[in-house]
């Protein structure tokens, strides 16, 4: 359309060129016709009126020169002499015969009038034309145009020679047609002459004619009167026919252009829609049809570089295609491709439900364990190296035509056909087997172990997407339970969204102070008064209500957003304590430190910090760690534990009793204080012999190792009872009461025996 | 040549004629600018006294188709005759009122001069040749002279008495005022005329 609209308007450009100088031709060949007609017409009409002149003139001489020649026959002078008036009249009229005179008058020498041929009209009286005779006194002869008898004439005057002037001959001739049509002739106008005061006979149509009136000069002061007048019309007849001529090859002209500018405008617009369609092919992908112009022009060097830029495109996009496909540290297919093959793989095999193979996909979701640590420790060129060398292994370990896939961090995937489960654990297998020898990078032998999440189409879901997110699933299961490998377990994905969801609102909580502090006494088994204070968070989530910790701590640990709640609690708390001190209660409060929190070396600084801000005695805190958590790692646990307590914090091992730790480990942690696991005391009576068992060994080994010995789950009065009688030093439990928030916990505490 | 000897012959027989007694006048005549007019006609007219005719004689040639003299002033009643000294014709003629006549083309001289007994101008002509023009002034008295180059004329042998003196010449406009005079015996009278016209 555009490339149209551009022919058109070429076109349309032209032909407006073209016309304008046509009619500017047209237009200034008509007013220079008008202008050269008014010029010319007027000119004409100059000249006739010379012309007139000039006859009239040349008349009156040759009148003259006749009448001359007659006044110089001897028998008229003769006549003359004889002053025998009848004589001198028949001689005057017979002569002036000879030259066709109108009238003739002989004149005296005194200027009377002797005799005339106009019946003695003018005889014996002064000569009418006096300024006539006057003139031909002087000159010897003379003429003049006058108005005689109401009638144009011309008169002559000469002398009667014998041959010393004896009278005046004069002889009048009217100005008649002839002479008109003489001028007529010559100048192609219309011409009337009259005499005196009345309007031209002839009174031609001002529009059709163009006029010049001219007074002619008379002998005697009498009005002659001549109008010379052009036909405008005729006048026009050879502009006409030019204007007509130029019209015609103006047209000519016009139409031989116009095809002209048609051609041009094709010229250049069909090369333009060769390249517009050829830009249209690279939109639509097509780098490989070339753009053929066959012009050595701006357009064909247009279209050369139209044929670079296309297979630069081409190369340009493999190029992003591949990046945007394609793990930049590894080589490996990305997230986006590896969904792509998956999604493909998927909807092949629904096509052969019926192969020998069988219509199964399995994927394998992989997470280095402690990438983080590794990555901390040793660097991020490590890190990347390790990477690179995991994801080269992984290849190794499959078939040609799996898939391997770097997701992102230190996550990666694997695609393979898996006809059965045993298939696809045996894939798992074989990637764990393949990190059985460590990697070494330089000087360093780097362990690595992975969780592995398996899930396979059709049996876990129905599409990339969905079986992508259960093995994602599985791997966290494999995580969790330290298993390795893992296999999705249908079911899981309801709570897998809300865990999803919960990770995502947890970003916010802090911000939105949607966290509080909950408080649960501990008391002193021997003097039943609360010595202690464990802070417990809860999350008041805006749709789910209040949360317990061990609803979110473990999606915080997973989301790495535990560290952030930790340091809140921790904040909140020596907060709370300080102000309970500042009221009388003399608490120490105790605070959960996840596993995570043991790996964040700046935290006994952090605590540190709080601690003398708030001005209390290290000893006031009591940080509480599971026994897992310290078993995870149990050297960098124990030198994170030994600055905490080097700080003077004290320090506990939380559900003892649940973990596999060895009492030699247990020996070397620099602890003060041991919880008994709430499983062993809940249910806690003088019946229950396997669990007394349990608590009064634990009681023991925990006295025997100089640690504060705590039971957890203390709800009845005998279980209370028992444990004094064990020697346990503290407990607590809904025996007391359940957690409180802050000022409840103050209020319960000073009504209540236990407070002090 | 011999027209000339007979013309001083003629002069000499008037004057031997003349009485020793006789006055004379000498005329001037000149233009209003003071120029001598040549060819002027002076004659003076006896008062109340009868002249007798004059039975003299006068010549009037045509040479080079000229007529010579071109001013010829007569006593009335002289003959003139008109020899034609050229070897071309002529037609002399006058349409004048004092003498009109014609004669018919002619070569060598005609028998019989013409008489010009009427006084007045005689304005000739020749028919065939129109620029050829002369004078013949007649007057009724014998006192009569031509202005030579100098505008001087000289009218001797006047006897004592009034006379009225005259001039006339071919183009003149008007005539200049006749002048009375009275002459004594023996008395030489100077007398100008400032004339009108051409000289």
């Amino acid at each position: 359309m555009a490339v149209r609209s551009f022919q058109a308007r070429l076109l349309y450009l032209l032909i407006a060129i073209l016309v304008l100088l046509d009619a500017g031709t047209l237009i200034s060949v008509y007013f220079a016709g008008q202008r050269t007609l008014r010029n010319t017409v007027t000119e004409q009409l100059r000249v006739g009126s010379r012309v007139l002149n000039r006859i009239l003139d040349t008349r009156a001489r040759q009148l003259s020169d006749s009448l001359r020649v007659l006044a110089l026959d001897f028998a008229f002078r003769e006549a003359v002499a004889s002053a025998d008036v009848p004589t001198i009249t028949s001689v005057l009229a017979n002569h002036g015969s000879r030259i066709a005179a109108d009238a003739v008058v002989l004149v005296q020498l005194d200027g009377i009038v002797t005799a005339d041929t106009l019946g003695g009209r003018l005889s014996r009286k002064p000569f009418p034309f006096a300024g006539l005779l006057r003139d031909a006194q002087n000159r010897g002869e003379a003429s003049a145009t006058v108005s005689f008898a109401n009638r144009p004439y011309q008169f002559v005057i000469v002398p009667v020679l014998a041959p010393r002037p004896i009278a005046w001959v004069c002889a009048g001739f009217e100005i008649d047609d002839r002479v008109l049509t003489d001028v007529r002739r010559l100048t192609s106008l219309d011409i009337s002459i009259w005499s005196g005061s009345a309007g031209s006979p002839l009174a031609p149509d001002e529009s059709k004619y163009a006029t010049l009136f001219e007074p002619l000069p008379t002998g005697d002061g009498s009005r002659v009167n001549a109008l010379l007048a052009r036909d405008l019309e005729e006048a026009q007849k050879p502009f006409r026919k030019l204007e007509l001529q130029i019209f015609a090859l103006s047209t000519i002209v016009l139409i031989v252009a116009v095809f002209a500018a048609v051609i041009f405008a094709r010229s250049v617009s069909q090369p333009l829609r060769v390249l517009a369609e050829g830009a249209g092919r690279v939109e639509r992908g097509d780098y490989v049809t070339p753009i053929v112009v066959q012009q050595e022009d701006e357009i064909g060097h247009l279209a050369t570089a139209f044929n670079q830029m296309q297979s630069a495109i081409a190369t340009r996009e493999d190029e992003i295609r591949y990046q945007a496909t394609h793990d930049a540290l590894t080589g490996l297919p990305n997230r986006t491709l590896f969904l792509d093959r998956l999604s493909y793989a998927i909807a092949g095999a629904k096509r052969n439900v019926g192969s020998p193979v069988g219509p199964s996909v399995g994927m394998i979701m992989m997470d280095v364990d402690r990438f983080k640590e590794i990555n901390d420790t040793l660097g991020h060129q490590v890190g990347d190296q390790l990477l690179i060398d995991i994801g080269r292994r992984l290849e190794h370990t499959l078939r040609q035509s799996d898939t391997v896939a770097r997701l992102g961090g230190d996550e990666f995937a694997v695609m393979f056909t898996a006809p059965t489960f045993k298939h696809a654990e045996d894939v798992a297998a074989r990637i764990v087997g393949a990190f059985d020898a460590p990697i070494i990078l330089g000087d360093v032998s780097i362990d690595v172990n992975a969780s592995l999440g398996i899930a396979l189409y059709p049996a876990h879901a129905d599409d990339a997407g969905t079986l992508m997110r259960h093995a994602d699933i599985a791997m966290y299961d494999a995580k969790r339970e330290h298993s390795g490998i893992a296999v999705y377990e249908p079911g899981r994905d309801e709570h897998t969204l809300r865990r999803l969801s919960l990770i995502m609102d947890l970003r916010q909580a802090i911000t939105r102070d949607e966290l509080e502090l909950y408080f649960q006494p501990k008391a002193d088994v021997e003097s039943e008064r609360v010595v202690h204070a464990e802070a417990l968070v809860r999350w008041n989530h805006p749709r789910h209500g209040v949360m317990r910790p061990d609803e979110f701590i473990p999606l915080a640990e997973q989301s790495g957003k535990i560290g952030l709640i930790t340091k809140w609690v921790i904040r909140k708390a020596i907060a709370q304590c300080a102000e309970w001190r500042r009221d009388g209660l003399d608490l120490t409060i105790a605070v959960n430190l996840s596993a995570l929190d043991l790996f964040d070396s700046e935290l006994p600084i952090f605590i540190s910090g709080l601690l003398t801000e708030a001005r209390l005695p290290p000893a006031s805190l009591v940080l509480e760690i599971t026994e897992s958590a310290v078993m995870k790692d149990a050297a960098f646990a124990q030198k994170m534990l030994a600055d905490l307590k080097r700080r003077g914090v004290c320090l506990a091992i939380d559900d003892f009793g649940t973990g596999y730790s060895s009492l030699a480990h247990l020996k070397r942690l620099p602890v003060d204080e041991l919880k008994i696991d709430k499983s062993f005391v809940l249910n806690l009576s003088e019946s229950a012999a396997d669990d007394l068992v349990i608590v009064r060994s634990t009681i023991e080994l925990g006295h025997n190792m100089g640690l504060v010995v705590i039971a957890e789950g203390v709800e009845t009065a005998e279980s209370w009872a028992i444990l004094k009688r064990l020697g346990c030093d503290m407990a607590q439990g809904y025996f007391m009461t359940k957690p409180l928030p802050a000022e409840a916990f103050k209020a319960w505490l000073r009504a209540s025996s236990w407070g002090n | 040549m011999k027209v000339t000897v007979r013309l001083i012959a003629a002069v000499l027989a008037a004057a031997i004629a003349t009485p020793l007694a006789a006055a004379t006048i000498e005329a001037r005549v000149t233009d209003p600018r003071g120029n001598p007019v040549r060819d002027a006609v002076v004659y003076a007219i006896p008062d109340g006294r009868p002249l007798p005719l004059a039975k003299k004689s006068a010549v009037m040639d045509q040479k080079n188709r000229m007529f010579i003299p071109h001013v010829l002033p007569v006593q009335v009643g002289t003959a003139v005759r008109f020899p034609n000294s050229d070897d071309i014709r002529h037609q002399v003629y006058s349409f004048s009122p004092a003498k009109t006549f014609q004669l018919p083309l002619y070569a060598g001289t005609p028998a019989t001069p013409l008489v010009f007994d009427k006084a007045g101008v005689v304005v000739l002509g020749c028919n065939i040749h129109d620029q050829m023009s002369a004078f013949i002034i007649v007057v009724d008295t014998p006192y009569f002279d031509k202005t030579a180059a100098d505008g001087r004329a000289s009218l001797g042998g006047l006897e004592s008495g009034r006379y009225t003196l005259h001039v006339w010449y071919p183009d003149m406009r008007t005539e200049p005022q006749p002048q009375n005079v009275t002459l004594k015996s023996d008395e030489r009278m100077t007398v100008s005329f400032v004339g009108h016209g051409r000289s």
